[in-house]
């Protein structure tokens, strides 16, 4: 099998006295797409920030590509931590676009500033995700000039032009108005027809069972059942997962 | 109303205007000096109480109540006539016979820029705190330090919403810079004072000097309110 990506182990998360994560082992292989699903305050979004560290882990590690979010010692030092988080682009699902700045500028910002690029050259290669994400015309409009659908395209762009070698996406669609997420949804596919390494969490079950090498199940913490989307989408084995699989394609069938 | 038949406004404002003009410039130079001080202190001070350190939390919250607590006036006297007495007494620990003194304006400036900076620091800290999470988050994902996505992405949006109520505080400042009359800086309350003690055309030289910080605030408040609608644009 071809090198692991992100390594989890023993990972454990806890808000005060709520613990949200309770052990999630996960290994995501280059080129893998895999996607969470699991009712909402399952801890899927927690295990996705603590991916890229954004939400630090209470105990167990993180590994990108080998390194340790930790160092030896066990501690997060800021800037360990900001360099690890450069080979992960996030997308959000409120999109988070800097406001003061137009689309081009945004996914100008980080490179210049962080990657240490020239502004000519981050010109260059915005323009080129621009373009990838169908905004070449929309790229001097500021964020508030521009839809739902278009904003999330620029903060994919915008991730992608740190060149991370992983992506991870929060429920990039959930904001959207019903009609705005299928352009959204082709970027992605796009991403992963390029084989881009990519977690989504999710609430597009059609979308996650089109894209997805390796659906995981999420629910009170821990991973339930993971599986083949076919699999996991068609014959789950666990009672938890039949329930919810269920609920989301029928939610008119739904007992309580 | 014999007073009113001797009311001689030209004579009083033909005399007055070179002054006030004068004036004016001084005010000016203080107000610009005074309010580029208080927007860098008030920045400083707002991060500073948004640090992690607790010491340097509670160092300013004391400098704030003690800012607050006194009168402005108060402050301006005491920097003129005390501060450089303070320092004086100990740079004469190291060289004997030493005396610091304190041009007037550079006291003014200072005195202000502190006063205005702790005021302003409380719209600064409100401005910082009312931006979204998501905005530190997402610099954050691409590779920031907290540190850098502070000043470069979460401070200009902050300042920039805090832009209007800046204005509103300039504006004050200008007016407030009368104050300095009482450290001796020779700026319109000074020059009319004078000019009234010398002519007893008291009506006629206040009148005209409380014109003249109309005619310069009004213009002022309006430009405030063109900036904030603009500003409001791409937020």
């Amino acid at each position: 099998m071809s090198k692991p990506m992100i390594k989890v182990d023993q990972l454990h998360k806890s808000f005060g006295i709520h613990e949200i994560l309770k052990g999630i082992d996960l290994t995501v292989h280059q080129g893998e797409i895999v996607v969470i699903i699991g009712p909402s305050g399952s801890g899927k979004s927690t295990l996705l920030r603590c991916l890229n560290c954004l939400e630090v882990p209470t105990s167990g590690t993180v590994k990108v590509e080998g390194q340790n979010f930790a160092d030896p010692s066990g501690r997060y030092h800021e800037k360990r931590v900001a360099k690890l988080r450069t080979e992960i682009g996030m997308v959000f699902q409120s999109f988070n676009l800097f406001p003061m700045m137009t689309a081009i500028q945004n996914v100008m910002a980080a490179q210049i500033k962080i990657r240490k690029k020239s502004p000519e050259e981050a010109k260059v290669t915005a323009e080129e995700y621009l373009k990838k994400v169908g905004l070449a015309e929309r790229m001097h409009h500021y964020p508030n000039q521009l839809s739902g659908g278009q904003k999330q395209r620029v903060a994919i762009a915008r991730a992608l032009a740190m060149e991370p070698h992983i992506m991870l996406f929060d429920e990039a669609t959930s904001a959207l108005d019903p009609e705005l997420v299928g352009e959204v949804l082709k970027v992605i596919r796009k991403l992963a027809d390029e084989g881009m390494t990519m977690i989504l969490v999710t609430h597009e079950m059609r979308f996650a069972e089109e894209i997805g090498d390796r659906i995981i199940f999420m629910d009170q913490g821990v991973i339930v059942e993971e599986g083949k989307p076919d699999d996991m989408f068609n014959a789950p084995k666990h009672e938890r997962t039949k329930r919810f699989i269920n609920q989301v394609l029928h939610p008119e069938s739904e007992k309580v | 109303m014999e007073i009113l038949n001797h009311l001689d406004f030209a004579t009083a404002l033909k005399a007055l205007a070179p002054e006030l003009w004068q004036g004016l410039m001084i005010a000016l130079e203080a107000t610009l000096g005074g309010f580029l001080l208080a927007v860098i202190l008030s920045i400083l001070i707002a991060v500073g109480r948004l640090s992690h350190y607790k010491i340097l939390r509670g160092l300013l919250l004391v400098f704030l109540e003690v800012i607050r607590g006194t009168p402005l006036l108060v402050q301006l006297v005491y920097m003129f006539y005390v501060v450089p007495l303070l320092i004086s007494l100990v740079v004469q620990f190291f060289i004997p016979g030493y005396q610091f003194q304190l041009n007037p304006l550079v006291a003014g400036i200072l005195g202000l820029g502190i006063n205005y900076g702790c005021y302003l620091s409380e719209v600064v800290r409100a401005a910082i705190l009312s931006i979204d999470k998501g905005q530190t988050e997402a610099a954050l994902a691409l590779g920031y330090t907290h540190r850098q996505a502070l000043w470069s992405i979460v401070i200009p949006q902050a300042t920039r919403q805090a832009v209007p109520v800046f204005g509103n505080y300039l504006i004050m400042m200008i007016k407030d810079t009368s104050l300095l009359a009482f450290i001796t800086v020779n700026e319109l309350l000074l020059r009319t004072q004078a000019y009234a003690s010398q002519t007893f055309l008291t009506i006629e030289s206040y009148t005209i000097l409380a014109v003249a910080y109309l005619i310069l605030s009004l213009p002022l408040s309006q430009a405030v309110r063109l900036l904030e609608k603009r500003l409001s644009k791409h937020v």
